[in-house]
């Protein structure tokens, strides 16, 4: 299968590491509290110590690092690009000249900059990265409407954004499979998808998306009356067969998230910031 | 018997008030027993597709009516209740699981039910362990085969603990050995589960081990019956457009060669008893 080996959405690598146990909530609330932290942070050392905090969590969930890292590959044209960008562009009053050529001036805080904000998407990345890899999207989905579930006292429909991710995450691999077969059958007729310029290429991809789509609908009609069928009729009066329970580990977790993120706060304040 | 499902007069259209309204059923009359065996036949577009939705409600009739368990399907306070006692399982088996694990994929109609999660796990238990798919618990059903598929399908409803299953047409996209496993564990589910079961095919391979059956076409009933029964009107069978089954089929072309067969043989167990009588 040609087109779905390049999904990667949701790469899960199964283990039965204290990382891995924890409660789908326990690490989605410590990741957001990382991202939240990382947004704050302008200082070096305050990166060092956030640098220090994933290694072990790295470690401890037993992930090869170049496997955590080898999703970064793609993105490294855009950072160096981003860096090069603010070397050039940011300056304040008091920034010292590094170097300039014709219109361009590089700067110190330029540099800083683009350092602090390379160093931001970098470890924003590994965050998630480590959290999908060590939570099946199943117990992400689980413990997302456990979090969310407060929110449908405003009436927002928690519960039934939830079946629709979960149905869509089931669909997916069945999509890209008819993609494919689509693909192959236009190419035994004779289209030949590699040639022609820009504008000829996108107008042979038509006839590829137009049954892939009309086919999405159909198979939804007939999800729906499968569903109905099995006595859905939303999320009111359901109940779920899977409770999530909070263990002592995600307890001492909690307690280690609280003080590093103590440690991180008052780094924060103290450090004067890079820029 | 009691009866279990009674259908009334039933009719039904697509695309009504406008000039292509196509009739699907006509003055539909039937009933269906607690804990039989029935099969419904006759070829595509004959309706029987659009009958098994009236049985839980899913299609509203234009007239007539359907009672299930005495409750009349246009009831709607009455509708969840149907549909807890008449589970469905549908053609192609991809479009009807909702879940990327087996097992919470037959959670999923127990927990539209609102059960507590006790009963929820021990239901989905016994429903693997009744198909024997106990093994494809964790699985994704992505990596399963069709035959697998539709037995999970199956679970899901089973989990349900409905008194009837409507199967409709759920052999169509598995190889000829899923086929027949299938078949065996509808089987069993009827004999050894008390489910009243109404499957729709048009494989009259299948059509051989039910109690009762019926020939559907242009939306009205044409014959029913055993299939003992049904299976001697040759001329009519033959103008619906069906086929017979293998071992009629085999009878007739050797009573065409003088061998002293009855006509009433539609099963390869019938045919061997026969031909051990000859002498």
């Amino acid at each position: 299968m040609e087109l779905t080996k390049n999904i990667t959405l949701g790469v899960y690598l199964p283990g039965e590491t204290v990382i891995h146990r924890l409660d789908p909530r326990t690490k989605i609330i410590i990741a957001s509290v990382l991202i939240i932290l990382l947004l704050m942070i302008k200082s070096y050392p305050a990166y060092a110590v956030i640098l220090t905090f994933l290694s072990a969590v790295i470690f401890m969930s037993g992930i090869p690092l170049s496997y955590a890292l080898c999703g970064l590959k793609p993105m490294l044209p855009v950072l160096i690009l981003m860096w090069v960008f603010q070397l050039f562009l940011y300056s304040n009053p008091d920034s010292k000249v590094i170097f300039s050529f014709w219109i361009f001036t590089a700067t110190d805080s330029g540099m800083h900059m683009g350092n602090l904000i390379s160093l931001r998407v970098i470890f924003l990345f590994t965050v998630t990265t480590i959290l999908t890899l060590t939570t099946s999207m199943v117990s992400l989905t689980d413990g997302l409407e456990s979090l969310l579930n407060p929110l449908r006292k405003f009436g927002l429909p928690i519960q039934e954004l939830v079946m629709t991710m979960v149905i869509a995450l089931r669909f997916v691999l069945i999509l890209a499979e008819e993609l494919d077969k689509i693909v192959k059958a236009q190419m035994a007729r004779g289209v030949a998808f590699d040639r022609g310029n820009f504008i000829q290429k996108t107008k042979k991809l038509f006839p590829v998306f137009l049954p892939l789509f009309i086919n999405a609908f159909k198979r939804a009609e007939e999800l729906i009356v499968a569903m109905e069928a099995r006595s859905y009729t939303g999320g009111k009066g359901r109940t779920k067969m899977k409770t999530l329970q909070m263990s002592r580990v995600d307890l001492g977790a909690g307690f280690v998230m609280l003080i590093f993120s103590a440690i991180v706060v008052l780094l924060i304040i103290t450090i004067k910031p890079q820029i | 018997m009691d009866k279990f499902i009674e259908v009334i007069n039933l009719t039904y259209s697509y695309r009504p008030g406008n000039g292509n309204e196509v009739k699907a059923l006509n003055g539909i009359n039937m009933k269906v027993f607690k804990g039989e065996f029935l099969a419904v036949t006759g070829q595509n577009g004959s309706g029987k597709s659009t009958l098994a939705r009236h049985f839980n409600g899913l299609l509203k009739p234009r007239s007539g009516n359907v009672l299930v368990g005495g409750f009349s399907i246009l009831d709607k306070n009455r509708l969840a209740e149907i549909r807890k006692m008449i589970g469905m399982v549908f053609q192609n088996p991809d479009n009807q699981l909702v879940s990327s694990i087996v097992e919470e994929d037959v959670a999923f109609g127990p927990e539209n039910l609102g059960l507590p999660p006790e009963t929820i796990r021990s239901r989905v238990g016994w429903a693997l362990e009744t198909l024997n798919i106990e093994n494809l618990r964790r699985e994704s059903p992505n990596n399963l085969s069709e035959g697998q598929k539709q037995l999970v399908a199956i679970a899901g409803v089973l989990a349900m603990k409905p008194e009837c299953i409507v199967l409709d047409e759920p052999t169509t996209h598995l190889d000829p050995r899923s086929r027949r496993e299938l078949l065996e564990i509808i089987i069993r589910l009827n004999r050894e589960e008390g489910i009243t079961i109404i499957l729709l095919t048009h494989f009259m391979k299948e059509v051989v081990f039910c109690d009762r059956m019926i020939v559907m076409d242009l939306g009205e009933i044409k014959i029913s019956g055993t299939p003992h029964e049904v299976f001697e009107k040759t001329t009519e069978i033959v103008r619906l457009g069906l086929d017979f089954p293998v071992a009629t089929q085999l009878a007739a072309g050797l009573r065409g060669k003088g061998l002293k067969l009855p006509g009433n043989i539609i099963t390869t167990e019938e045919l061997i008893a026969q031909l051990c009588l000859l002498k």
